[in-house]
């Protein structure tokens, strides 16, 4: 009896003569035109060549974390030890460089750790049975204290290769080499997500784990995979942050977990509504980018900028919560 | 008391569960409510619970009219619904069961823990002296009667002039069925009619003063139970024509026996035991049994085996250690479950990923790497060979009716895979399907049979079975009982193999 069978549509799925449906898919990337209009029209400085790659460059990590975390959400799994795996990243990684371990080994070292965090994630959640929000959370609150007990709680700077600071300094012909990684990182995450089999199975483990399980799909096997990616990501953006600001500091990986939760939110009511794509949380992370830009440049206080934000992310949750079910438990 | 439902229609999207209905229940009689799976009767107890509301109809009591927005109106006018499920709080005693909601309480909130307890005991002893239950005991640990009585004296704590039991003995082993019996004939005399549903064509009988037959949501018949027999009810029940049994047997005839692809020794799943089980290839097995007798879990069971311990099981002639459903697949077993949006669909993927979704390798570009234009010419392969009728391989699965939502559900285990699978699962392989998909779904399962698949078919649509199966194995108890060749094929015997040890004790001591 829970079938409908929908052959025309109803007069309730249109809006001002627009399907709903439409109208839902694309009104977040309208507010984010007609922001992008009003900041280019109202705010000097805002609408020039400059100001828009730094804009590139101010939201690659970002991007790259919630890249990663869009596969965590596509299997319905939440890591919120993010960040603090961005943090872990960026203060091992310099602290490696600092000792004189070479680059390239400082590097694997830190998707080692990636790794050996996803890993740690993928076990609680899959093996021992506790549900992601809950051992993610648990995990994060012990990456913070490695971290501070790593650095003593100091930024680990001086010493660093100069080819490490070119990776988040750099520019190859005017255009940040962090732009380049990001692009990259989302075009493999997309392409992962949408063209392998392993990404179908991701989205099927979130769409529906019951089915999923019996068409022969090995469930826990891409729940633990997705919260690895996550890790993963988060720690080449760990990689690339300490690059950026040139030394490694403990918390500064603190604002990637909710700024990349936003992202994917945001990103959840673009395309397919109710589902993290990859697509979608890049122009999540797009549009917190050009906010924070955006209310930068007119001067805006940064607290009112974090109210902002949370707002912004809470019209996000409900226009999702409206259309579909969002269970994250 | 009486209450008439008059001219009652029950529309849901793209069913009409009730049509033009007319019945009258009173507080002075049982009254059986017998039809197939959807025939309407639990659509028809909900409306008299209070709560469905029906889209078309009246209600009135005693010639007053009365509209009931929720289960709690029902109530206050008298009308109790004990659900088959049971609603009881299994960590509390009997007592606070029977007054959840209604616990005698000191000022200030308090639970008066003696008074609940004397209150409750005095309930039951007023509606049920000669039954003996320790209510200081959590529900949980007490026998299945036992709880059912809790659950019909609750009912009874207010006014209530009219019980609805839906499938009251389902769960219930034979002994205790008896006892449940009795409580229930007592209640009419009292003044506390009874709206009895059941599987068990004895029960209704030795039960009912009357019967109301309910057919694809029509009420086929009301009459006094003395004036029906068996017989009478399952023709009513089934529209039967009298060329079915003819027919099925020239086709069981026919039916070559292939090699053997399924075998089983001693298979146990928690209680449920089936000490050995064989299907051929081509061969349609049926598998039947009242709610909790085992078949549906058997079925199930054969192909996510958690849980399950065996002396043997070859699929195809070759050993397979029971796995996950994965292993089961790799072995050859598909399984085409019910509840398709829970157990087999995504609703917000479209039609191709739903399709591709068990063998999404298939005309994959490298290992892994999936190929958007063969899974297009895959997908619409599957759509024309199943005659999906959507707008595009793309449309959201959502969207679909149930019939080709059905159909998909079938689809998945077609795409990539023609001649995989050696044995395929069907758990009610046509619930919430219409008619005409109905007959496309049969038509695939005779198909995939002809083409040397084994099929096992567990359906509580005995016509189902019937019309597919070349024999039937029913399921009492969670054991498997004596077979039923095609040429055994009836209704009745279907009927009377699944309620197996039921005893035909006579109405005795019911007025009629």
């Amino acid at each position: 009896m829970t079938d409908t069978a929908t052959g025309s549509l109803p007069s309730h799925d249109r809006l001002f003569g627009l399907r709903k449906e439409h109208v839902q898919r694309y009104s977040t990337l309208v507010v984010l035109v007609a922001m992008f209009l009003v900041f280019s029209l109202g705010v000097d400085r805002f609408l020039t060549g400059q100001n828009l790659l730094n804009i590139a460059q101010q939201i690659s990590m970002l991007t790259i974390v919630g890249a990663g975390l869009t596969f965590g959400f596509a299997a319905r799994e939440m890591d919120l030890s993010v960040g603090y795996t961005v943090g872990l990243a960026g203060v091992l990684v310099p602290l490696l460089l600092v000792k004189g371990v070479p680059l390239p080994l400082a590097l694997l070292a830190g998707l080692g750790a990636g790794l050996a965090v996803g890993a740690v994630n993928a076990i609680l959640v899959t093996l021992v049975g506790i549900p992601s929000l809950i051992a993610t959370l648990a995990v994060g609150s012990i990456l913070y204290g490695i971290n501070f007990l790593m650095t003593g709680g100091r930024a680990i700077y001086g010493g660093l290769d100069e080819v490490y600071l070119w990776l988040g300094q750099g520019r190859v012909a005017g255009i940040p080499v962090l732009a380049f990684f990001m692009l990259a990182a989302v075009l493999v995450a997309w392409f992962v997500m949408e063209r392998t089999i392993f990404g179908r199975y991701i989205y099927a483990v979130g769409g529906n784990q019951k089915a999923a399980e019996l068409s022969g799909i090995r469930v826990r096997k891409y729940r633990a995979a997705a919260l690895v990616v996550c890790s993963l990501f988060a720690v080449m953006a760990g990689t690339l942050l300490a690059a950026r600001l040139g030394s490694g500091q403990p918390n500064a990986g603190e604002r990637y977990l909710l700024d990349g939760l936003a992202t994917v939110f945001i990103g959840m009511t673009m395309f397919r509504p109710g589902t993290a794509t990859v697509p979608g949380t890049f122009f999540g992370a797009l549009f917190i980018g050009v906010i924070n830009n955006g209310l930068n440049l007119m001067g805006m206080d940064t607290y009112i900028q974090a109210i902002v934000k949370g707002v912004i992310i809470l019209a996000a949750v409900a226009v999702v919560s409206r259309s579909t079910k969002l269970n994250l438990l | 008391m009486e209450i008439h439902l008059a001219d009652i229609a029950m529309q849901f999207p793209g069913t009409r569960a009730l049509d033009g209905v007319d019945v009258v229940f009173r507080s002075d009689e049982v009254h059986g409510l017998i039809g197939e799976n959807g025939a309407g009767k639990s659509t028809l107890v909900s409306i008299l619970g209070g709560s469905l509301q029906p889209s078309g109809g009246s209600l009135s009591i005693d010639g007053r009219s009365v509209r009931f927005g929720s289960p709690q109106d029902a109530l206050s006018q008298g009308i109790a619904h004990v659900s088959q499920e049971g609603s009881l709080v299994p960590g509390l005693t009997g007592a606070e069961n029977i007054l959840l909601g209604v616990e005698p309480r000191r000022i200030g909130g308090m639970i008066r823990a003696s008074a609940l307890k004397a209150q409750a005991a005095a309930l039951l002893a007023t509606w049920f002296p000669q039954v003996d239950i320790d209510l200081g005991c959590p529900v949980a640990e007490l026998p299945m009667a036992d709880r059912k009585v809790i659950e019909i004296v609750r009912a009874l704590r207010g006014s209530a002039r009219i019980v609805i039991l839906d499938e009251p003995t389902a769960t219930l082993p034979a002994r205790e069925k008896e006892q449940l019996w009795a409580i229930i004939r007592t209640l009419p005399a009292r003044g506390v009619g009874v709206v009895l549903i059941s599987h068990f064509l004895s029960e209704i009988k030795a039960l009912s003063h009357r019967i109301t037959v309910l057919r694809d949501g029509r009420r086929i018949c009301t009459e006094s139970a003395d004036a029906l027999d068996e017989q009478m009810l399952v023709d009513m029940m089934l529209r039967r024509s009298g060329s079915g049994p003819q027919r099925k047997s020239e086709e069981a005839a026919r039916a070559s026996r292939g090699e053997v692809v399924l075998d089983i020794r001693d298979w146990r799943v928690g209680r449920l035991h089936v000490p050995h089980f064989t299907l051929h290839a081509g061969e349609i097995v049926g598998l039947i049994g009242l709610t909790g007798a085992g078949h549906f879990g058997f079925a199930r069971s054969l192909h996510s085996p958690s849980g399950v311990r065996c002396a043997g099981l070859a699929v195809g002639g070759r050993p397979v250690k029971p796995g996950p459903p994965a292993h089961m697949q790799a072995a050859g077993i598909a399984l085409v479950p019910d509840h398709r949006m829970e157990y087999a669909l995504i609703g917000e993927w479209t039609l191709r990923e739903n399709l591709a979704m068990v063998h999404p390798g298939h005309g994959a570009i490298a290992a892994g790497i999936l190929s958007p234009g063969r899974e297009e010419a895959e997908s619409r392969r599957i759509m024309r060979l199943l005659n999906v009728k959507a707008h595009s391989s793309g449309q959201l699965l959502r969207t679909l009716s149930g019939g080709n939502k059905q159909k998909i559900s079938i689809g998945k285990w077609l795409y990539g895979a023609e001649g995989r699978y050696r044995v395929m699962i069907f758990i009610e392989p046509t619930e919430g399907v219409d008619i005409g998909a109905k007959a496309e779904i049969y038509a695939e399962m005779r198909r995939l049979a002809a083409t040397g698949v084994g099929i096992v078919i567990a359906s509580s649509d005995l016509l189902e079975i019937e019309a597919l199966a070349h024999r039937v194995i029913p399921f009492h108890h969670l054991r498997p009982g004596p077979e039923i060749p095609g040429t055994g094929f009836s209704e009745s015997a279907f009927i009377a193999a699944i309620s197996g040890a039921v005893p035909e004790t006579a109405k005795s001591g019911i007025p009629a």
